[in-house]
Order: structure tokens, then sequence, then C-alpha cells
């Protein structure tokens, strides 16, 4: 495909080059005439005849300009009317007419008509639309620049341990349980996770995180990523089209390849669009015959009128910028899902941030472990205990414990626990060590008749910081209490206050107790606040938020538990976990778990439709004051009359302009976006 | 030559018997209403796509500065296999586009490529060329 693109180019060039010689030779040959003089010195006579003309203008259409006339005739046949349509008739009419004034001069003259050739004109003409499509082709060329970018990251061969021996193989070779060695300063071949050895990895040219990331055994590398300090191996668990990378290039191809629900207005309009100006050609010749009587002028208002028209702007002006948008997206993690996402989400009211996992890391810590002055047991005692018995339980509050307390008894054995017992929406009790123990909530503890009067100020400092709280209870002595907490995610805060520069209602979802929610909202500053909303509820939560007239709303997820509530938004944004991009379900998926991705997001959206706007109102404006001008209409005001070859000069710059303006895309640098190191 | 002024040689108004003037306004206006029905009319309802053992459709259509069949008819519910024969040497037709399914196919010059799509609902599928020029639709029908 590549390589067939630049043939194409090369030859485009060299027929650019051969029309542009020969078309300054025949508007040499046509210098006498359109000065009104007979002849010029230096010039002889023979080089300014119109035989000379035809002569030199003829391989400029039918060489130079072949695919135009071909391209015309097979549109005909389909009933189709395009581009080539438009330049094949005004060109060949302008040629056709010369040629017959060349060959049969007398007849002309018989009528009192003049005799003049505009070879010239359709020479020149063909030249600048040819240049004109040669400058877009480079330009389109550029747009599709991310996609490239993104596919040459991967290394051509990954190092696989084969027989014991590191050997360098093809990565298209490479599967999945291969052994892939990864030293200072190489990238990372394909998915994997490290199986030896630690290092940084730089994943800034995928997740568009700049700080490199610390890699050990047991975590996940993604292929294309840069390696920095470090010598490691992995093992392979993606490969081909299965990888983090090759996804991404497919979403953002398949995001390239959908269109917005302006472009579905301007492709109605392309439709009609070549019949309609063919029509208004026809009316400018017969109007301007029955003024002037004059034939050949009435022929070049005909001829003005096709060259200047210029569907491909109206065609192209959205494509680009959705094109270069999407690519600038995938550079800095953004992936967009469809050209619809990126047009909803910069029309977005009201976004609504899921608590968990989305502003907290969605992995509660255990932040204070309070001895209670009744209890006997010493710290490690207790601990071994509690960790006994949390250790059975599922919940994510029982495994913060069990985590906190493993690391304070660092790894030591836990004793057994025997007739282990989960109380729904309470606690877990157990009997360890020939003790009776209970952890859970102090409300369970009430309901048991445990005094509970010392735990209370405990439990009100630790709600008020947005903790949960668990207390340990042995032999029915209250011994301890643990506050556990979601802690916010660096950036958050700062994520939060971009969206709100950005105009937009911020809410905040969980499925926490109020108080709780409503301390993590005023930690990161959400003024509104929807708590105690069970998963399953999350959906019928955006919909009323939908009918209340707060959209179009966009939910923000992990994009695993949220999955109905992100479909049911305007916009659904997964915050990927860096290896995930599966959670394509969503409208727009964050590939690092940054929050700051959602303001970029949006402010990207906004830049990408202000540009899409600019570009169909110029490609509208321009053909709307174009034709009529070419047709002469504000000849009986100014005097102007439009030359045919201006005309053609117009419209070869106008759709070179659209592509222009849709490639300032790439400029696009959110504020909030940290600079890739790259 | 950019603004051509009236007092030009070409601005020469001729006198021309009223009979040729009504005759050059009668094919102008002939002209005009023909090729906008050549152009926009319908023509033909489009071709159907036949059905293979497997209970796919499949359909071949050529690349030549237009795609041809342009309409194409399948059924409703049914998976299809459309197969792109690229004959046209124009950088334009080397994509095709298919927004509504988020599809685009590179097509190779003079080489046949495949596009698979799902079974789809009733409705006008348009596709088009990478620069949104050549058209084609693609109409399931129940």
């Amino acid at each position: 495909m590549e390589r067939e693109l630049a043939r194409e180019r090369t030859l485009l060039r060299r027929k650019v080059s051969v029309a542009a010689v020969l078309t300054v030779l025949v508007m040499v040959s046509s210098l006498p005439h359109m000065l009104g003089l007979h002849s010029l010195p230096y010039l002889p006579l023979w080089f300014t005849s119109p035989w000379t003309q035809l002569i030199l203008t003829t391989p400029v259409l039918f060489w130079c300009g072949r695919d135009f006339f071909t391209g015309a005739v097979s549109a005909f046949r389909q009933h189709s009317a395009d581009m080539n349509t438009l330049v094949a008739a005004g060109t060949g009419i302008a040629y056709l007419t010369s040629l017959f004034t060349t060959l049969f001069p007398q007849v002309l003259i018989a009528e009192g008509l003049p005799t003049d050739v505009y070879f010239e004109t359709a020479a020149v003409i063909l030249t600048l639309v040819l240049l004109g499509r040669l400058l877009e082709a480079r330009a389109r060329g550029q747009t599709s620049e991310a996609i490239r970018r993104l596919l040459q990251l991967q290394p051509p061969t990954a190092r696989v341990v084969r027989n014991g021996q590191p050997v360098d193989v093809p990565v298209s070779l490479v599967v999945v349980g291969d052994l892939v060695q990864v030293r200072p300063g190489e990238k990372i071949p394909v998915d994997g996770e490290v199986s030896e050895g630690t290092s940084w990895v730089e994943e800034s040219m995928l997740t568009g995180e700049p700080t490199p990331v610390a890699k050990a055994a047991g975590d996940a590398v993604i292929g294309a990523s840069m390696n920095r300090s470090g010598s490691f191996t992995f093992r392979v668990s993606r490969v081909g089209a299965d990888t983090v990378l090759a996804q991404i290039v497919e979403l953002v191809r398949q995001a390239q390849s959908s269109r917005t629900q302006v472009q579905r207005l301007a492709d109605q309009v392309v439709g009609w669009f070549v019949p309609v100006v063919i029509a208004m050609a026809i009316t400018a010749f017969v109007v301007w015959f029955l003024i002037s009587g004059n034939p050949v002028l009435a022929m070049l208002f005909l001829v003005s009128v096709l060259v200047i028209a210029c569907p491909c702007a109206l065609g192209l002006a959205t494509p680009t910028s959705i094109m270069v948008a999407s690519g600038k997206g995938a550079e800095n993690g953004l992936i967009f899902r469809s050209a619809e996402a990126l047009e909803t989400a910069g029309k977005l009211r009201t976004i609504v941030l899921d608590k968990t996992g989305t502003l907290t890391r969605g992995q509660p810590e255990v932040t204070d472990f309070e001895r209670l002055p009744g209890g006997v047991l010493q710290a490690g005692t207790l601990l071994a205990l509690t960790a006994a018995l949390e250790s059975r339980s599922e919940h994510p509050l029982a495994e913060a414990i069990t985590t906190y307390a493993r690391s304070q008894l660092k790894d030591a054995d836990l004793p057994a626990v025997q007739g282990f017992e989960a109380v729904a929406g309470r606690g877990v009790q157990g009997v360890v060590a020939g003790q009776q123990v209970r952890v859970g909530t102090p409300r369970w503890f009430e309901e048991l008749g445990i005094d509970t009067a010392a735990l209370k100020p405990l439990v009100e400092r630790l709600e008020a910081a947005a903790c949960s709280v668990a207390a340990a209870v042995v032999d029915g002595r209250i011994e301890a209490c643990f506050g556990v907490a979601d802690p916010l995610k660096t950036g958050s805060e700062a994520a939060v206050a971009a969206l709100r520069r950005l105009g937009l209602q911020v809410v905040m979802l969980s499925g926490d107790a109020r108080r709780t929610a409503e301390v993590v909202a005023d930690q990161v500053g959400i003024e509104r606040v929807i708590a105690e909303v069970r998963p399953a509820d999350k959906a019928s939560v955006i919909r009323k938020l939908q009918e209340q007239g707060d959209g179009p709303v966009a939910m923000v997820g992990d994009g695993i538990n949220d999955a109905p509530a992100l479909a049911q938004a305007d916009v659904g944004i997964a915050m990927g976990t860096g290896t995930d991009v599966a959670i394509a379900a969503s409208d727009i998926t964050l590939i690092s778990g940054n929050l700051a991705g959602v303001p970029a997001a949006i402010e990207l959206s906004r830049a990408a439709m202000a540009n899409i706007r600019q570009n169909l109102f110029f490609a509208f404006a321009y053909n709307v004051a174009g034709i009529p001008l070419a047709a002469g209409l504000l000849f009986p005001l100014t005097g102007w009359l439009l030359s045919p070859m201006i005309a053609g000069a117009a419209m070869a710059f106008s759709s070179v302009s659209v592509v222009s303006n849709a490639l300032r895309l790439r400029n696009f640098r959110p504020a909030r976006l940290p600079l890739p190191t790259t | 030559m950019l603004i051509l002024a009236a007092e030009a040689p070409l601005w020469r108004t001729i006198d021309q018997p009223v009979a040729l003037k009504g005759l050059v306004a009668m094919v102008g206006l002939l002209l005009i209403a023909w090729q906008l029905w050549w152009f926009l009319g319908r023509h033909g309802g489009g071709v159907a796509a036949r059905e293979s053992e497997a209970g796919v459709q499949e359909i071949t259509i050529t690349v030549d500065g237009g795609y041809t069949p342009s309409r194409i008819q399948v059924k409703a519910g049914r998976p299809l296999r459309l197969s792109f024969h690229r004959i046209d040497p124009s950088g334009c037709v080397a994509q095709v586009i298919f927004p509504d399914f988020h599809k685009t196919l590179d097509l190779p010059l003079e080489a046949t490529t495949s596009l698979e799509l799902p079974p789809t609902e009733a409705g006008v599928y348009p596709f088009h060329c990478g620069m949104n020029m050549v058209r084609g639709v693609l109409e399931v029908v129940d």
C-alpha cells in the first residue's frame, strides 16, 4: 500500500513537471493574442500560431490529465459525477472550442465571430489542479502519520531465549509463552509479564504518562514501550493482533473510518453538488449568450463555473480533522472509538465520576490502627488473630486488614481458624487459638450488646476522614479498631478542577455511605454527590441525569463494573490500566489510569469540532462565494469577470487549505497534559 | 489577465437572431434537465447479492472510476462478504470506507480484497472511497 502510494506520488510529480513546462510554453505562445497584438519581437510567427498551442496543450490534457478524463467517463457510466467530471468538462470544453476555431476559422469569420483560441486556459487550469492534487496528497499523507508512528514503535526483532540461549528472532515468530530478554535502552517487543529482573520502563508513547514505571517480577509490560535502566526477562502473554499496540492501532483506525453527524450533512450536499454546479454552468452560458450574443464569452463563463466549484473541500472537511484528532489522541493515550464520540465529547455538560477506582486507587488500605483502653492483648498477637480470621474473607476491607497485618508481622505464620463464619453486612467471626474473635462494624457489636462507648469518638474521627471502620473484638472485649480508606489517586483534585474550568458540572457517584462519599468529594472539590448507589443502579442514575436535562452526560469508570452505566451515558469513558485495552466497549478509553486524560480528551474534542466547523464553513463559503463570481453575477455591478485560469487556481488551493487547516490540530496540546518525553 | 476588463477585445456584443437565442436557451434547459436526471435520478433498483450454500451472501464489486454495482441489495440478518476488485490506478479509490461499520479496507491495485460484514438490520448503509467522492450504497432489506 505504502509503496503504491509512493509510486503514485512520483508519477504525479513527473506529470506536474511536464505539464508546467508545456503550459509555460503555451502561455508564451499566446502572449501576442492576450496583449491584443499581431506579433511580438523575438517570437517567430509559427510559435505563436494556434497550431503550436494545440500541439503543446494536447499532451498536457491527455497525458498529464488523463486520470481526470478516464475518471470522469467511468463515473459518468455509474450515473455519478465528481471532481473529475468538473475538471474534465471545464478543460475539455475550452480545448474543443479552441480546436474547432483552429481547424475551421473561416466558419467563424463568416459569422462575424472572434477566432480567439483558449488552449492556454485549458493547460493552466489542468496544471494548477494537478499541482493542487499533488500538494493535497502530500498533506493527506501527514494526516495518518500518527498511525504510522504507532506502527513503527514496535521493534523488528526480539531476543528470545531458545534452548537456554538468547537468539534474535523476528517479532512475527515470537509466540505466547516465549521468554524474551530486554537490555537497557531497548524497546520491549511484545506484551508480557516480567519473570526475572527489575527495571524502569517508559510507556509514554502508549499511555501519555511521562514518568517511567517501575517493573519487577509479576508486573505486566507493554510491547513498544522503552526499557530505561535495568535488564529483565519477561514471559510473552500476547502477540500479533492481541497486543495493546495492535489494539490501539485498530481502535484508532476504526474511529477514523467512522463519521460524525455533521459529516452526514456534508455527504448529502456532496451527493447533489456536482449536478447542481453543472446546471449553474449551463445557465451561465445561456444567460450570457442571450445578453451578449458572444458564444466565446459565454463559453468562458461556463468553464469558470465548472472549475471553480470544489466538492472535494466539502468531502474532506471533516474526515481529515477526525484523522488528525484521533491520531493526536492516540499519541496522548486517549483512544476515541468513533468520530461520534469525538463529536459528543465536545458538547458534554455533565461529567459523572465513579469514586472507587476512578478518583481513588480502588485498593483500600489501613490508615489507622488504634488500640482501645479495655484491650489486654499485645499488638502483635492481636494482629495475628485478626489477620488469621480476615484472610479467610474476600471482602475488600478484610483484604486491606490482612495486608496491613502481614506487613506488620513480617509474614509470620498465622494461627488456624475454626468455625469461620461471615455475617453479611456485619463482619466475620471464628475461633482462633482458642479465643472467640470477631472483626466487623461497630454497629454489629452494639447489636450483640457489647459496650461500644469507648469506640464512639474514634469512629467519628475516622469517618470524618472518609475511613470505613472495623473493630476487633476478642472474647467480648473491644481490643482495637481499624480505619480503612481508599486513598485518592494523585492528580484527582487537579483533574476535577480542570473539568470545572472547562465549564462542566462534575458529579461523583459512589456506593459508599453518604458521609464517607461527601468527605472524598470535598477533598477533590466536587459539590454534587450521589451516594449509596448499588452497582446495578448506576445506569439508572445516569438516565435520570439525562432526563433532568443535565445532558449530554459522560460517565467515567473503570470499564469493568461500570459497563452498563458507561453504555447508558452519552459518552462512556473507561480508565485503562495500561495493559487492558479490551475495554473497548467505551466511547473513549484512557490508556493510562490518569484522570487528567478526561479533561484532555474533552479539550481535544472541542478543538477538533472547532476545526471541523472552520473547515465546513470555509468549504461552503468558498463555493457559495466562488460560483456566483465565476458565473459573472457581479459583472453588472463591478465590471468584474473572473478569468477561468484564476477559477482553476482557486479550486486547486481550496482543498489544500482544508487539509492544511486540519493539520493544525497536530499542534494541539492540552494545557493539562504533560509533554511527551520523546 | 486576472480580471478581464469590459474593454478587452473579448468583450464584444454580437447581434444574434432571436431564433438562435431561443434555440440555445432550449438546448440549455434540456441539457440541464437531462443531466440532473442522469446523475440524480434513480437508475435500477440495485444488484442483489447471491447467496452461497453456507448462508453467506456474496457479491463482487469492480472498482473502476466508480463501484460496479454501486447499489447493492442484501437480506437482513445474514452475514455478507463483499469482494472489491480494483482496476482503477487512482489513489482516491485505494481505500473503501464503511462508516456505519467503522471499517476501512485497503484495496491493492489489480487485486480482489474481501470484507466480511456481520448480519445487520434493514436499512441503507452508504460506503465511499477514502476521499468521499466515489460512493456506493448497501441496501439491507427484510
